[in-house]
């Protein structure tokens, strides 16, 4: 008797399980299409003959699929420098905020710091004002300095605008591990440095991959101060360049999708190979408990 | 005797730098945007000067249009101008205004090449009838009105001469069940120089013969009022025309879903490629034929007033504006209208129906008045306003008024 | 002697670990900062800025008297309101629905951030060609499924403008939530889920009574700066419609951009900027609030 209700509980359970996994697989498909149909649609217009791109009624697949735009793209196009320049700007940014935030957290977190309310106030304060109004003056100070058409005036900027939510996000999450793990850890012989580099850092390691990818997209997509600070084509960044398609009586739909489609992957690839890479170095050697 | 071995020592080298600085390379900065910045043809015209001037290097910059304007301004406000830039005569107002362009003449009237430009062209470099030249005209365009021959063809007429006919023959190519639209108007960014073609050529003029300031007179009210109807009352225009920039009014024109559509020479290429035969060209429908009128837009060169290379940029920007270089560039991907006469001449310019037109245009066409406001009216007033009108938010008066203050120096 | 050290290392070390952060932000910000407030007092020239004069509280009284002004404040309240509600509600569903176990989940994660990595000069060129009202393929789509029967210009229509691009901003931000909070969750104790589970919690109470207080400062400061991203974010405005169709997507920093750049009125464009900067202050007044309650600081 119990058996046959064991086995029954069994099969509901399973039966349940199924269906809550269909109903997962579901559920993301159609978020992969609202997602990523745009792009679908944009590729196809990249390869399209520009013949096929105004026509009433709309057509879907092209005649003939042609790649000389992502040809042209490399070849007639400083394409290739914007990608680098955008590169280096955003991982510096990355590093640099990553490890000033960290900084930061943990002296928010694991001390007791009498202004803190204020630090946390002037933090958020800075990110009040729309970039516009404060373009102009950012442009005059680091023109006086030389750090304009350089990667690091870009990324000192950058930098100052992504550390408060990156130090936030940080110091939540140091927060939410308890200090008596530090504790143990040097009761056992660590001192702070080893404490926190094996049993606190990994189980920083989500907000850290989380963190990163933020700053990343941050930088690789800010438009107004590359704009401006990087004044030369040879410096500019990646939206700047793909803005530039954009004429006044042509827009070079090839180009711009091309562009467009390439310039997404970088960020897909940086936060892949932190989501498994960073997570997986990081708890190596943790110790837990 | 070390004293005097010195001293020569000292003379000589003070030549040699002297002598090393005369023979020394002077660098210019030169801004532009082009719309096709991938065109071979510019940058081969820049080698050309540095072989003929081994004494002047120019450094251009491409900036794209939708970005030009902001970096003008950041750049006159911190002092960093270049040297010379290519320019629109909506700025002119408020650039010379603020003293921030030299003033050309001397350098025109030393020029052998000045007698080549088409003579009314240099005024759209003037902000007053008898002030000096502070803008050297280059590229230059007309509106015209381009039109679906064979669909015209098809209802056996023949193409509109007066506003009334336009409208009446629109409403037969209009049939919105089936996303037909006989007229492309523009009502998004951008679309203030079509707007002001009709406006011309409905019988308004902005400023008077003595430069006054009449955008607000009836004539023009009424004439808004009439470019108001074409989407209101008469249902001419899609319903999208509210926000469409030239992206999309040209793009609906290629897709066969609009029938006439307002434009210039540099779209004559492309609208050929797709039309072909079927693509016919005319001028803007008047309310009076005997005074046809049009506008004109005008894209220069200028020199900074702030800048100390004056004399070299000059001497690239006549560069760009003599014979060959304008030929050159007119034919390009990127090209307009040559202002210079010997070019307009060329068979090439002539035999073609788009550049034909456009140069006959020229007689009668007026650009947009060298007001300051006139970049706040391009850049954003325009839009606002006459979305509002279109949508019945405001009235044509109150849109007049507005733009007539503006021109005033009201805002 | 150790005790006076450790003392002074207390005191030091967290000083040492917060200067290279905080002398950052207030250097590089705080001199453009001072600069836009001092901007709302004056007339200033951009072209000539030393022909600039005091204007007093000229500025403020004149963009409280804007009609323009007051549209574009409550354009801000639907734009903010809108799309942050919505981007909370479906990157929490995501987030959830990340977390669990299915064929491909590094490689999906990945891939669903694509909107959020995308430059918005491209994310807002995608949406305009795809939304056209004569040729865009959305139209064509939802007519061959016969929702609708004439194209509809979705942007050149009052009443669907903003809307538009409140969804478009949505679809931007959603993986960026989902990002945040999908974190938040791997960071969660699996003992404290077990233990749940033990105490006989079903799916629902495991969520909301332990999950969520979890997530939450996550969640909260996560919330609070996309708030004042999204207020301050006017990408798609720029290039989809330019503030139209007749000021219908103007918000407010919209309005102080195109004050400044295209009217030249930089005093007024910043006075804009700086009440809703003050606006935004409230929020994080509240959130500050909010961390006391809960003993955080």
């Amino acid at each position: 008797m119990i058996a046959v209700h064991a086995r029954r509980r069994r099969r509901t359970r399973r039966v349940a399980d199924a269906t809550r996994s269909l109903g997962v697989h579901i559920a993301v498909g159609i978020w992969l299409l609202i997602a990523l149909g745009p792009y679908v649609w944009m590729f196809l217009t990249s390869v399209k003959p520009t013949l096929e791109l105004y026509v009433f009624p709309v057509r879907y697949l092209p005649s003939a699929v042609g790649f000389e735009a992502y040809e042209q793209l490399f070849t007639t196009t400083p394409f290739l420098r914007f990608f680098r320049n955008s590169a280096v700007v955003a991982l510096s940014t990355v590093a640099f905020t990553t490890v000033t935030a960290t900084l930061a957290a943990y002296a928010l977190s694991r001390f007791r710091i009498p202004g803190k309310p204020i630090i946390l106030v002037v933090l958020l304060v800075t990110q009040l004002m729309p970039a516009v109004l404060l373009v102009i003056p950012l442009f005059i100070s680091l023109r006086s300095l030389g750090l304009l058409n350089t990667p690091w005036g870009l990324t000192l900027v950058h930098s100052a605008f992504a550390l408060p939510f990156t130090t936030y996000l940080i110091t939540g999450f140091l927060d939410a591990i308890p200090k008596e793990l530090d504790e143990a850890a040097k009761i056992d012989g660590c001192n702070d440095l080893g404490a926190f580099r094996w049993v606190v850092l990994p189980l920083l390691a989500p907000s850290l991959a989380a963190a990163s990818t933020y700053v990343f997209i941050y930088s690789w997509n800010e438009f107004i101060y590359a704009l401006t600070f990087m004044t030369r084509e040879s410096a500019r960044t990646l939206p700047v360049g793909l803005h530039g398609f954009i004429g006044e009586f042509l827009i070079r739909w090839d180009l711009l999708t091309a562009g467009g489609v390439i310039a997404t992957l970088p960020t897909v690839l940086f936060f892949l190979l932190v989501q498994r890479r960073l997570i997986a170095g990081l708890t190596a050697g943790a110790v837990k408990g | 005797m070390a004293r005097p071995h010195r001293f020569r020592t000292i003379l000589a080298t003070a030549l040699a730098l002297l002598i090393g600085l005369a023979a020394a390379q002077t660098t210019i900065d030169y801004w532009l945007w082009l719309d096709d910045t991938t065109d071979p043809v510019w940058p081969a015209i820049v080698e050309e000067f540095h072989a003929a001037h081994p004494d002047i290097i120019v450094e251009y910059e491409m900036i794209p249009l939708g970005q030009y304007y902001d970096r003008l301004l950041v750049a006159a406000s911190s002092g960093s101008a270049p040297d010379a830039a290519r320019f629109k005569e909506w700025w002119l107002g408020d650039f010379v205004e603020n003293d921030l362009l030299a003033p050309l003449d001397g350098f025109v009237a030393g020029w052998p090449g000045a007698d080549d430009v088409i003579a009314n062209l240099y005024n759209t470099g003037r902000t007053r009838a008898d002030g000096p030249v502070y803008m050297l005209p280059h590229q230059y365009i007309t509106f015209y009105l381009y039109y679906r021959a064979d669909r015209l063809a098809e209802l056996g007429v023949d193409p509109p001469t007066t506003t009334d006919e336009f409208i009446a023959i629109s409403k037969l190519l209009t049939d919105p069940a089936n996303q037909r639209y006989g007229f492309g108007l523009r009502g998004g960014g951008g679309g203030q120089d079509q707007w002001l073609a009709y406006m011309l050529a409905g019988g308004c003029d902005l400023v008077d013969d003595a430069g006054a300031v009449v955008a607000d007179s009836q004539a023009c009210i009424d004439a808004n009022q009439a470019y108001i109807d074409l989407f209101r009352v008469h249902g001419i225009a899609p319903p999208s025309a509210t926000s469409d920039g030239f992206a999309q009014v040209i793009g609906a024109f290629e897709a066969g879903i609009t029938s006439f559509v307002a434009h210039h020479v540099g779209s004559s290429l492309r609208l050929t490629n797709v039309h072909g035969d079927a693509l016919g060209v005319m001028d803007i429908p008047v309310v009076d034929p005997s005074k046809p009128a049009t506008m004109a837009a005008m894209a220069g060169n200028v020199i900074f007033a702030d800048g100390a290379k004056q004399a070299a940029a000059w001497a690239f920007l006549a560069f760009l504006t003599e014979h060959e270089q304008m030929d050159k560039m007119s034919r390009s991907v990127n090209g307009q209208l040559p202002v210079l006469a010997s070019v307009a001449a060329l068979d090439h310019y002539q035999n073609n129906k788009f550049f034909a037109l456009s140069l006959r245009q020229a007689d009668y066409a007026t650009a947009w008045p060298p007001l300051p406001g006139v970049g706040y009216i391009s850049s954003q007033l325009w839009q606002a306003s006459m979305q509002q009108a279109l949508l019945g938010d405001i009235t044509s008066e109150q849109m007049m008024r507005g733009i007539a203050e503006t021109l005033r120096g009201n805002y | 002697m150790t005790l006076g050290l450790n003392r002074m290392k207390r005191h030091l070390v967290p000083l040492i670990l917060l200067a290279p952060a905080l002398i950052t932000i207030v250097v590089v910000i705080g001199f453009p900062i001072g600069r836009a407030v001092w901007l709302t007092f004056h007339d200033y020239n951009v072209l000539r800025p030393a022909r600039t004069t005091f204007a007093g509280l000229d500025n403020y009284l004149a963009t409280f008297r804007d009609p323009v002004f007051w549209t574009a404040l409550r354009n801000s309240l639907v734009w903010v309101g809108g799309a942050v509600s919505l981007q909370i509600l479906f990157g929490f569903l995501g987030a959830l629905l990340l977390n669990q176990r299915f064929a491909g989940r590094y490689l999906i994660r990945g891939l669903l951030l694509i909107p959020w990595a995308t430059p918005s000069v491209l994310v807002a060129l995608m949406w305009m060609w795809m939304l056209d009202g004569n040729y865009g393929v959305i139209n064509d789509m939802l007519r061959h499924v016969g929702l609708i029967d004439r194209y509809i210009p979705w942007v050149a229509q009052p009443a669907t403008a903003l809307p538009t691009l409140i969804v478009i901003d949505v679809w931007q931000g959603v993986p960026f939530f989902a990002v945040m909070i999908l974190a938040a969750l791997q960071a969660f104790p699996k003992e404290l889920e077990d233990a749940a589970v033990v105490d006989g919690a079903n799916v629902a109470q495991q969520l909301w009574f332990i999950k969520i207080p979890f997530i939450l400062p996550t969640l909260l400061i996560t919330t609070v700066l996309r708030i004042i991203w999204t207020a301050n974010y006017m990408d798609l405005m720029f290039i989809i419609t330019n503030g139209g169709p007749g000021f219908r997507t103007t918000t407010l920093p919209f309005l102080a951009y195109t004050t400044s750049y295209r009217r030249l009125d930089f005093g007024q464009g910043a006075t804009v900027a700086l009440i809703q900067a003050l606006l935004l202050a409230v929020v994080i007044v509240l959130y500050i609030r909010l961390l006391r309650r809960r003993q955080v600081v």
